[in-house]
C-alpha cells in the first residue's frame, strides 16, 4: 500500500502547526520516520491511522483518501496500529484482551480469532503469562501486547509510534527482525527516535522537524551526509565546540570525542567513517539540509 | 449482529462499578424504609422504581466517556468507538431496567403499584425517567468527557427535582420534564403525557450525544486534570 | 503541604469540564429560580437576602462539588503517580491535607462566584454594600464547614467503593440527610450533622426558611434520633460546626490506612 501525503498541515488550537505543508510518498515495504520529540511524527501517525483529521492538505492510502470517513474507515480495516502509549484494560488477561480486539476488528468466527490469538502470543514469546492480567505486566511485556494486537487481523498496513521504547535489549532486536520479516507485501511504517532501529531494518526513511519534511531518501543517502564530517578528538581540555559531540569516551589521556563538524574541531582531529546516526545529526547542521533542523 | 461474545467483554468493561451501583442504591433506600419500621414498603419501591434504578442509570451512563484506557486504539480499529460505547450504554441500562422490570413485577403483584397503572403503562414509571437520566448522562459524557462532571450534572438535576418538585410542576411546559411524576406528581391527568415527552427527548439528547461523539479528535483530546 | 495544596488547586481548576459542568448547571437553575432571585434581590434586608442565598447555594451545589471531587485520590493511584509521589520527602500527612485542602479549594471556586455574585449583584441593585460583610460571615459559617465536610467523604469513600456508586449514594444521602422532614423516616436533617448547617443558620443569623416561618434545627416531635439534636442555641451552633469539622478529620485521617490497603 502506496501512501501519498502532499500539503499535509495539522494545526492544534491554541500550539501552532504541528505539520506545515509535508509532502511526502511512502511505498510499500519497511519505511523508517526519524525525527526529535515534537517533530510531529505522532500527529502525522494519528492522522494516517484515522484518529486525526488533517486542517489541510492530501493524504491517500492505497488509493483511500483519508481525510473523508469512507477512506478512513477503508483503511482502518487493513490497519495494525501500535500507538505510543497503548492503554490496555488491566482487569484482562493478555489472551482476553487480544480476543476483544479481534472482536472490535471484525474478526467475528471464535475458533480463527482463538487460533490467531494463539499464535500471535506465540510470536510476542507470551504464551506463558497469557492467561495474567495485564495489570501486573512489565512495561515490556505491555508493548509486546500491544505489537501482537496490532498484527491481529493480518494487517496490510502497520504503523508503529516508538515500538522498542521500553523493550530490553534482546526484546528490541527480536521485535525489529519480527518487522524486518512482516514487510514484504505490506507497508510497515516505524516512527522513532531511536536512530539505530531504523538503521538495522529500513531501506529508506524520511526525517521531520518541526512539522516539515527535511529529507526523504535511502538509510544510505542520510549516512552520506555525513561524509568528511565525522571526527574523533582526545582531549583533557573541554569538549570540542562548533559542531554536536555524538559521544564521549573515557582513554589515556582525557576522552575521545566523536563530533559531527562541517570543519575540523580541532588541528589534531582525525576523520571517521559516518553512520546514519552521524548523518541525522548533520541534517541539523547549516548547509547539511535543505532546511534548518534543530533537535 | 455481532457476536455474543462482543457483548459477553462490554459488560466486563461496564465493570463491577455499573452493575453493583443499581442493586446496592435500591437496598440503601429499602434498608432506610426497615430502620423506620418498614411498614410502607410498597411506596419505597415505587420510589426506588422512579427515582433510585433511574439515578443509578444515569450516573452509571455519564460514566461511559473519559475514562478508557484503550480509546487510542479503539479509535483505529474498524468497529467505531460511538457503536462501543453505545453498546456500553445498553449494558448499563438494561442493566437497571432489569431490575427495574423485576421490581415493577413486585408491585404489581402487590398491589402496590397505583390503580390506574397496568402491567404495561407501569413501566413507564422506571422507564421514562431511566432513559431521560441515561441520556442526559450520555450526553454530558460526550461532552465534557469527564465522568465527574457528567455525573454531577445528572446528580443535580436529580436533586434539584427532589427538592424543588414546585419549581418544574409550576409551569406547563416544564411539567412534562418532570421525572419523578407517578410518586409526586401534582397532576395526575398529565401523568402520559409527561411520560411520553421525558421518552422522547431521552431519545434527542441521546442523539445528540451520538452526533457530539463522531469526532475521534474530541474523544482523543485529553482532559488536563 | 502547600506544595501539594497549589498543584492540586491547580490540576482542579484547569478542568475545562468543571467550569462548563458549573455553567450549564447555573443556567439551568436560572431559568428554573428566576423569580426566585428577582424576590431575593427584592428582599430589603440584606441579612435575610443573603441567608437565604447561602441556604439555597447549600442546598444544591455541594452534590456537584462531591461528584467533582469522588475520584482524586483514586486517580493517584491509577495514574501510578501514588508511588512517585510517596518517595517524595514530603510527609504522607501533609501531602494528604495539601491535595485535600487544593481539591477543596478547587472545587468551592465555582460555588464561591455563584454565591459572592450574588452577594455583589444584591450589594448593587437593593444599594446595601453590607451584604458583603454578612456574605463573607456566611460563606465562613456555613458554606465552609459543608464544603470541607463533604470534601473528606468524597476523597476518602472512593477508596471504597467505585466513584459511580459513591457519587449516587451521596446524592441520595444528601438529599435524605438534609431534606427529609424528621418525621417522616430516620433522618439525619435538623441535627448537629447535617451540612448544610441548619442550627448556624438559624441561631446565629435568624434564618427560618424559606418563608421565614420554618423551625431548621432542633429536637422534633415524634422524629428518631433527636439525641442529635439539642435545643438550638448560639452555642449549639458553634458545636455543629465543630462536630462537622471533627468528622471530616476523622475520615480523612482513614485514607492513607485505606490507600495502603487498595494499592497493595
Amino acid at each position: 500500500m502506496r501512501i501519498e501525503i502532499s500539503g499535509l498541515v495539522k494545526t492544534y488550537k491554541g500550539k501552532g502547526r504541528a505539520l506545515d505543508g509535508l509532502d511526502l510518498l511512502v511505498p510499500t515495504g519497511m519505511f523508517g520516520l526519524l525525527g526529535a520529540n515534537g517533530a510531529g511524527k505522532t500527529t502525522l501517525m494519528r492522522i494516517l491511522a484515522g484518529l486525526l483529521r488533517p486542517t489541510g492538505g492530501e493524504v491517500r492510502i492505497g488509493g483511500y483518501d483519508v481525510t473523508g470517513r469512507a477512506g478512513r474507515q477503508a483503511v482502518q480495516r487493513v490497519l495494525g496500529y501500535l500507538p505510543q502509549d497503548l492503554g490496555v484494560y488491566p482487569d484482562l488477561s493478555a489472551r482476553e484482551f487480544l480476543d476483544y480486539v479481534g472482536l472490535l476488528k471484525g474478526i467475528d468466527d471464535r475458533a480463527t480469532r482463538r487460533r490467531r490469538v494463539g499464535e500471535l502470543l506465540e510470536v510476542v514469546a507470551l504464551t506463558g503469562d497469557a492467561d495474567r492480567r495485564l495489570r501486573g505486566y512489565s512495561g515490556g511485556m505491555r508493548r509486546r501486547v500491544g505489537i501482537a494486537q496490532a498484527l491481529l487481523a493480518d494487517p496490510r498496513l502497520l504503523i508503529v509510534d516508538e515500538p522498542t521504547a521500553g523493550l530490553d535489549p534482546e526484546e528490541r532486536i527480536r521485535f525489529r527482525t519480527l518487522l524486518s520479516q512482516l514487510a514484504g507485501e505490506r507497508t510497515v511504517l516505524l516512527s522513532t527516535h531511536i536512530v539505530d532501529d531504523v538503521a538495522q531494518t529500513c531501506r529508506e526513511l524520511a526525517v521531520l522537524a518541526k512539522g516539515r519534511l527535511v529529507f526523504r531518501g535511502t538509510v544510505d543517502d542520510l549516512t552520506r551526509r555525513a561524509d568528511r564530517r565525522v571526527w574523533s578528538v582526545v582531549t583533557a581540555g573541554p569538549a570540542p565546540t562548533g559542531g554536536t559531540v555524538v559521544s564521549a569516551l573515557p582513554v589515556e589521556g582525557g576522552l575521545r570525542y566523536r563530533v559531527v563538524a562541517s570543519v575540523p574541531p580541532a588541528p589534531d582531529a582525525e576523520p571517521l567513517a559516518p553512520t546514519l546516526e552521524d548523518g541525522y545529526l548533520a541534517l541539523a547542521q547549516p548547509g547539511a539540509a535543505e532546511d534548518a533542523m534543530r533537535p | 449482529m455481532r457476536p455474543t461474545d462482543l457483548w459477553r467483554y462490554e459488560v466486563r468493561r461496564a465493570g463491577w462499578a455499573a452493575l453493583l451501583t443499581p442493586p446496592v442504591a435500591t437496598a440503601a433506600l429499602l434498608l432506610l424504609a426497615l430502620l423506620d419500621g418498614g411498614d410502607d414498603t410498597d411506596r419505597t419501591l415505587l420510589a426506588a422504581l422512579e427515582m433510585v434504578l433511574p439515578l443509578a442509570a444515569g450516573v452509571g451512563a455519564a460514566s461511559l466517556v473519559g475514562r478508557d484506557p484503550a480509546v487510542e486504539l479503539q479509535l483505529t480499529v474498524p468497529t467505531s468507538y460511538r457503536s462501543t460505547l453505545l453498546r456500553r450504554l445498553a449494558v448499563t441500562l438494561g442493566w437497571a431496567a432489569l431490575l427495574a422490570v423485576l421490581v415493577a413485577g413486585i408491585l404489581l403483584a402487590t398491589g402496590g403499584m397505583p390503580q390506574e397503572r397496568g402491567a404495561l403503562s407501569g413501566q413507564l414509571v422506571w422507564l421514562a425517567p431511566t432513559v431521560w437520566l441515561g441520556g442526559l448522562g450520555f450526553l454530558a459524557g460526550a461532552a465534557f468527557r469527564s465522568p465527574a462532571a457528567a455525573g454531577g450534572l445528572v446528580t443535580t438535576w436529580w436533586i434539584v427535582q427532589q427538592v424543588f418538585p414546585g419549581l418544574l410542576q409550576g409551569r406547563d411546559w416544564s411539567r412534562t420534564l418532570y421525572l419523578f411524576e407517578t410518586t409526586r406528581g401534582a397532576v395526575p391527568e398529565g401523568w402520559a403525557a409527561n411520560r411520553l415527552t421525558l421518552v422522547a427527548t431521552a431519545l434527542v439528547l441521546a442523539g445528540l450525544g451520538w452526533a457530539l461523539l463522531g469526532r475521534a479528535e474530541r474523544l482523543l483530546r485529553e482532559e488536563a486534570e | 503541604m502547600t506544595a501539594a495544596f497549589v498543584y492540586e488547586f491547580r490540576m482542579q481548576a484547569r478542568k475545562r469540564s468543571m467550569w462548563i459542568a458549573n455553567g450549564v448547571i447555573v443556567a439551568l437553575l436560572g431559568l428554573l429560580t428566576a423569580n426566585l432571585l428577582t424576590d431575593a434581590l427584592d428582599e430589603p434586608s440584606a441579612k435575610v437576602a443573603m441567608t437565604s442565598g447561602a441556604f439555597l447555594v447549600n442546598l444544591i451545589l455541594p452534590v456537584v462539588y462531591g461528584c467533582f471531587l469522588a475520584d482524586r485520590l483514586v486517580r493517584d493511584d491509577k495514574l501510578g503517580v501514588a508511588p512517585i509521589l510517596d518517595a517524595t520527602p514530603a510527609s504522607t500527612a501533609g501531602r494528604l491535607s495539601g491535595k485535600y485542602l487544593g481539591s477543596c479549594a478547587a472545587a468551592a471556586v465555582p460555588l464561591a462566584i455563584i454565591y459572592f455574585g450574588f452577594a455583589v449583584l444584591y450589594a448593587a441593585t437593593a444599594g446595601h454594600p453590607v451584604a458583603l460583610a454578612w456574605a463573607a460571615a456566611l460563606f465562613a459559617v456555613v458554606i465552609l464547614p459543608a464544603v470541607l465536610f463533604v470534601g473528606a467523604f468524597a476523597l476518602v469513600v472512593p477508596l471504597l467503593i467505585p466513584a459511580p456508586l459513591f457519587r449516587v449514594l451521596f446524592v441520595g444521602y444528601w438529599f435524605w440527610g438534609n431534606s427529609i422532614h424528621p418525621t417522616l423516616m430516620p433522618t439525619l436533617s435538623q441535627s448537629l450533622i447535617s451540612p448544610i448547617g441548619p442550627y448556624p443558620l438559624q441561631e446565629l443569623f435568624g434564618y427560618g426558611g424559606p418563608g421565614g416561618d420554618v423551625v431548621l434545627a432542633g429536637p422534633v416531635d415524634d422524629a428518631t434520633l433527636n439525641f442529635l439534636r439539642p435545643a438550638a442555641t448560639a452555642a449549639t451552633a458553634w458545636l455543629s460546626i465543630g462536630v462537622l469539622l471533627a468528622v471530616a478529620a476523622l475520615v480523612l485521617s482513614a485514607a492513607p490506612a485505606l490507600r495502603a490497603r487498595t494499592t497493595r
